[in-house]
């Protein structure tokens, strides 16, 4: 009896630790996000009465709907243009920079993975020291000589000048997670393909890149959550062309509508949100093989 | 046979002949750009800290150490080096020790464990630029939830200018930072838990190790090579973050939060002093580069010892 009541105080009590830890996940992940959401439903009377309705009162999709159309009344700093109407336009754009990234990462990533992978280097190192060196070097600091080099061709202010930077900034991380998996691909079936008079590009084609399918989806993942939510270099090399810097834009509006800005950082934030909860487990994977394994 | 043989010949000679310019044609591409994005304008920036630019008349001149010397001696670089000091220790303490609280429940089973492990990749599939925006309005002295939550439950009676406070300015840029970075720590350290295996228990368990003795040999030395790269990562976080800092207080107020990329930025793009800027960067990138060299040879040094 006592034994068996103790097993029973043991087994609440692990349920009850376990749920109040799972309560504080909740709290701690879902306040601030709950928060932004009732914000972008509410009108600005709403959100200023105190204490805070924490159920809206009568939500509404106004903010949403101005935003998409552009019409939220807030003039930029001419006066000329409504902020909110180069929204719509720069999401398009970060759509076109984040694909654009992911296809150059994974075409120029994967030819210098392939040859760490399968030829004999002494640069063998080059790209781990990469990988390391673009983790830890402040990126602020070369914004400056890129800028130069940038404005020599002509790039500053499109999207190319984003395209490059990203894509190759994020390439080491894609050669070092690529490299790890076509190490780690059956390297004798390829032979074998070679021997039966396969060349390299078939024997590529048909043996290794189907089997390095996830590694693949994993660093295009990667690369997409990076590509869209940059915002340094987007700030700096151009006029708020992409998603990040032009909300940075909004909320230097000499009077921010707090809650139009709820309703546009939403809508931002479901490309990168949507790819990963439907990725999750590629992310997942590609995160820690990124994470240098010294 | 005698054509098995021509064929693993030619074979062979393609291997070898395709083995020469192959390789560098691959990596060309790669490595040409790396160096012109990446290499190249660091070398530059290495050139600058010893020289004065001057932009208007795009002259660069060398003056040595000026630029280091002027710099050790302002008393708000060693201000900016305090303060982002104190900020890297909670962007190194709490998403370390929430990482792996939080880590340590989703490998539990329990029903509600797959919303929680969802719910845990939120916050990293936020861009900072978000995060900075969602903290501003948490801390919000008019509007702002934290106030809400503490008025509603009757804590205060007036709400709090959060940001207008030098120490809870710092405090809460950095659990902005620390936010994201929670779920960053609690996704690989849960990777590496999810990889234990299970008997490693049982027989623990059946030589009558305790629930502490388990934790401390099993699951802690398991996990202790994915703890160091964490720890690795929000340290470099702690001196290199600039998004989140920059969108809610631009180093303000006075002061606050003038991390040292806050001061990079300062000094280059609002002060113009590009030299100076590059000094700053300098220090910055041998202080992560330093950290990162050091937990290299740290996880080394523990595989050696477990291999």
């Amino acid at each position: 009896m006592s034994l068996s009541s103790n097993k029973f105080w043991r087994w609440a009590l692990r349920k009850i630790a376990i749920y109040l830890a799972f309560f504080c996940l909740i709290f701690w992940v879902g306040f601030p996000v709950y928060y932004m959401l009732i914000t972008s439903v509410m009108d600005p009377p709403e959100l200023a009465a105190k204490p805070p309705n924490w159920i809206p009162q009568q939500p509404t999709i106004q903010n949403y709907r101005e935003v998409i159309i552009g019409e939220t009344g807030q003039r930029g700093d001419y006066g000329t243009t409504t902020e909110f109407s180069r929204m719509m336009p720069a999401l398009l754009n970060s759509t076109f920079v984040s694909f654009a990234v992911v296809i150059l990462n994974l075409i120029i990533g994967g030819m210098a993975a392939y040859a760490f992978s399968r030829f004999d280097f002494r640069l063998g190192r080059v790209a781990y020291v990469g990988v390391l060196m673009t983790r830890v070097l402040p990126a602020l600091s070369l914004i400056v000589p890129l800028f130069i080099i940038l404005r020599r061709i002509n790039l500053i202010n499109t999207l190319w000048a984003l395209i490059i930077t990203y894509t190759i900034f994020i390439l080491p991380l894609t050669i070092w997670i690529l490299r790890e998996y076509f190490d780690t691909l059956a390297r004798d079936i390829e032979e074998m393909a070679l021997i039966d008079g396969a060349t390299r590009w078939q024997a590529f084609r048909m043996v290794v890149a189907p089997l390095a399918v996830p590694g693949m989806i994993a660093v295009g993942v990667m690369a997409f959550m990076e590509a869209w939510s940059e915002f340094f270099f987007a700030l700096t090399l151009t006029n708020s062309l992409t998603y990040p810097p032009l909300l940075m834009s909004f909320r230097n509006l000499h009077q921010v509508n707090w809650n139009a800005l709820a309703a546009a950082t939403t809508l931002g934030v479901l490309p990168p949100v949507i790819v990963a909860f439907v990725f999750q487990r590629y992310l997942v994977r590609g995160l820690s093989e990124g994470a240098v394994k010294g | 046979m005698a054509s098995a043989r021509i064929d693993r010949a030619t074979a062979q000679r393609r291997k070898h002949w395709d083995r020469k310019w192959i390789p560098y044609a691959l990596l060309a591409p790669a490595l040409i750009t790396i160096f012109i994005v990446i290499i190249s304008p660091l070398l530059t920036t290495i050139y600058y800290s010893f020289s004065n630019v001057d932009l208007i008349f795009n002259r660069t001149t060398f003056i040595g150490l000026e630029n280091y010397q002027e710099l050790f001696t302002s008393r708000l670089f060693w201000k900016a080096i305090e303060i982002n000091l104190k900020f890297a220790a909670i962007v190194v303490i709490v998403p370390t020790l929430m990482g792996l609280f939080f880590a340590l429940l989703l490998v539990e089973d329990f029903i509600g464990r797959g919303i929680g492990r969802t719910l845990l990749i939120l916050p990293w599939a936020l861009p900072w630029i978000v995060i900075g925006l969602l903290w501003n309005w948490l801390v919000n002295a008019q509007f702002g939830a934290i106030n809400g939550l503490l008025y509603s439950l009757g804590l205060i009676d007036k709400y709090i200018p959060f940001m207008a406070d030098e120490d809870w300015a710092l405090v809460f840029t950095a659990l902005a930072s620390a936010w994201r970075q929670t779920s960053f720590s609690a996704i690989l350290l849960l990777a590496a838990l999810q990889t234990i295996p299970e008997d490693l228990y049982d027989a623990a368990k059946v030589d009558g190790a305790g629930l502490r003795a388990r934790f401390r040999f099993i699951t802690f030395a398991w996990i202790r090579p994915t703890l160091t790269i964490v720890l690795l990562y929000n340290i470099v976080l702690g001196f290199l973050q600039f998004d989140a800092v920059w969108i809610m207080t631009q180093g303000g107020p006075g002061d606050a939060t003038m991390l040292l990329s806050v001061l990079l930025y300062r000094e280059t793009f609002i002060n113009f002093d590009l030299g100076m800027g590059a000094a700053v960067s300098n220090v910055l990138g041998l202080i992560t580069l330093g950290v990162g060299l050091f937990f290299v040879r740290l996880t080394y040094r523990s595989q050696a010892a477990y291999a």
